[in-house]
């Protein structure tokens, strides 16, 4: 440890200024926005008159919605997916995680882009349905909320299972086949001896996962259109069809306090359980 | 659990991860003109169509100097932060960090809808300067935190030691120090530069007629064009992180660092 703090304060004076500047005074005024439905004058009115209508209420209700549930499958999904993962033998273990992490280095849009392929009305899952004479014609699979939650869940399965699977490396490597020995059903073990000691990584990623589907922008964009709003693109529209500022910065303040709430939350489960 | 159930398990989920992509590569080497899988017959045709479309050149040389330059600015002044948050025992430290991380943890779009609002159009600044801004922003967090888990691994006694024997400060730095990190320093790049390179939603209102990012120029080809070509952009993209994600992880163990 170097004690001259003048020097240590001149080394980190221009990272932090320059983030000041060009983010938290921006983000800070435009929050601030929220709280005036004319300039100057505060009040709460931008968020009545945001949630007198309809549309908006479901939009908010959707983006909760989904949420949820990409957060909830990718749990499930990336419990069992973890679990395997950890049991692999060491030479393939590190090969498989890489393909687990892969996608997250590719491009979102060309990740989404592949769902309108599969998805679309000339896609694989309609020539199967229309080949199969389920249905005459084909049917409308994209921009509806289904394309939207596959879409997401596939954008942000990794970041559950990279958050469990490092959980489940520091569980002992005989606390589960103890339980087992001892009598303990697979859904024992999961309950009361997996879920415990992994609920720290539980929390990271679903921290993770529920505050990248109610941010994400590019999936209910191009899978979701004007027909299944988010959000993110309710904002999108706000701006740049109607050039609502108010109902912009009311938006961006209701995600910004859902992201942080949903971290709080998420700890507080996880306290409770122990 | 049995084998089979485990090789069950991580098939589908991998299906289901991965998959995609390799119907997007085939869906773009289509000889037909409409985006169909399984493709009618095969062609590069729209591989090649990528490299003549003009915007698509114009997006992707922007990006690309967003993703190096912005990710080096980022690097000169995260640095410097990384080095005093490590070894310097500053009071508020903490303030710091949270200052500095804070552009990952707020939604991209609201980023750059304020910047839009309260720093380009206030300021006059031009388009291609507040992407610059915003990115380098975006990525400053990945720097500091990549940079610092790597001087954190470092002992500060040899510095020291390079003090007492002699050297300055900076040179103690400059000699001692930099070569020690530069893995980390090389992992922040990578990792940086992919951030800014995919990066949408922060440049969504960041974008004038003919400036825009190669993502968000994508975005809006397919709302106008429905033929095979952004299938294959896409697969081309993915062979382009997955090169640059492998030839690191080879050169330096790229996933020790993120």
């Amino acid at each position: 440890m170097f004690l001259n703090r003048s020097e240590g304060f001149a080394l980190a004076l221009p990272a932090a200024l320059f983030t000041c500047l060009v983010f938290l005074v921006p983000v800070g005024i435009l929050l601030s926005a929220a709280f005036q439905a004319e300039p100057g004058v505060w009040s709460l009115q931008g968020y009545v008159d945001f949630f007198s209508q309809p549309l908006n209420q479901s939009v908010f209700l959707r983006t909760l919605k989904l949420g949820v549930l990409v957060a909830g499958t990718s749990a499930v999904i990336g419990y069992a997916a973890a679990f395997c993962i950890v049991n692999l033998p060491a030479s393939s273990r590190g090969r498989i995680f890489g393909l687990v992490v892969l996608p997250l280095m590719i491009s979102p849009v060309a990740r989404t882009y592949a769902w309108i392929v599969i998805l679309g009305r000339t896609g694989i899952v309609n020539d199967v349905i229309v080949g199969l004479g389920l249905s005459e014609t084909p049917i409308r699979l994209l921009f509806t909320e289904t394309a939207v939650f596959i879409g997401l869940l596939q954008l942000f399965l990794p970041l559950m299972i990279i958050s469990l699977v490092s959980a489940m490396e520091n569980i002992p490597q005989d606390v589960v086949p103890a339980a087992r020995v001892l009598g303990a059903s697979w859904f024992q073990v999961f309950f009361r001896v997996i879920l415990p000691l992994t609920k720290e990584g539980l929390v990271i990623g679903g921290t993770l996962v529920f505050t990248g589907a109610l941010t994400a922008y590019i999936t209910p964009a191009i899978l979701g259109g004007s027909k299944v709003l988010m959000l993110e693109t309710l904002l999108y529209q706000k701006v740049n069809v109607s050039n609502d500022f108010v109902s912009a910065s009311v938006i961006a303040m209701i995600l910004i306090v859902m992201c942080f709430s949903a971290n709080l939350v998420l700890k507080r489960i996880a306290s409770v359980r122990s | 659990m049995s084998r089979l159930t485990i090789w069950l398990i991580l098939g589908t989920t991998l299906t289901f991860l991965i998959g995609p992509f390799l119907i997007v590569i085939f869906a773009g080497a289509s000889a037909g003109e409409a985006l169909s899988f399984p493709p009618q017959g095969l062609s590069l045709k729209w591989y090649a169509k990528v490299f003549t479309v003009e915007s698509f050149r114009a997006s992707f040389a922007l990006s690309m100097f967003l993703a190096i330059f912005g990710t080096l600015t980022a690097l000169l002044i995260g640095i410097p932060a990384a080095y005093a948050l490590n070894r310097y025992n500053l009071p508020g430290a903490e303030a710091i960090r949270t200052i500095v991380a804070a552009p990952i943890i707020v939604p991209g779009i609201i980023v750059g809808l304020a910047l839009l609002r309260y720093f380009v159009v206030p300021l006059d600044v031009t388009i291609t300067m507040a992407l610059f801004v915003t990115h380098t922003a975006l990525v400053l967090p990945y720097a500091v935190r990549v940079v610092s888990s790597s001087l954190n691994n470092l002992r500060a006694d040899m510095e020291e030691a390079a003090v007492i024997l002699g050297c300055t400060r900076f040179q103690a730095f400059v000699k001692v120090v930099l070569p020690n990190i530069r893995g980390g320093i090389l992992a922040a790049f990578i990792l940086g530069f992919v951030t800014s390179f995919n990066e949408v939603p922060a440049s969504l209102f960041l974008s004038g007629p003919g400036v825009r990012t190669l993502p968000i120029d994508m975005l809006s080809y397919m709302e106008i064009t429905f033929d095979p070509s952004v299938a294959a952009l896409s697969a081309l993209l993915a062979f382009m992180s997955v090169a640059i994600v492998f030839v690191a992880e080879r050169l330096l163990g790229f996933s020790r660092y993120v």
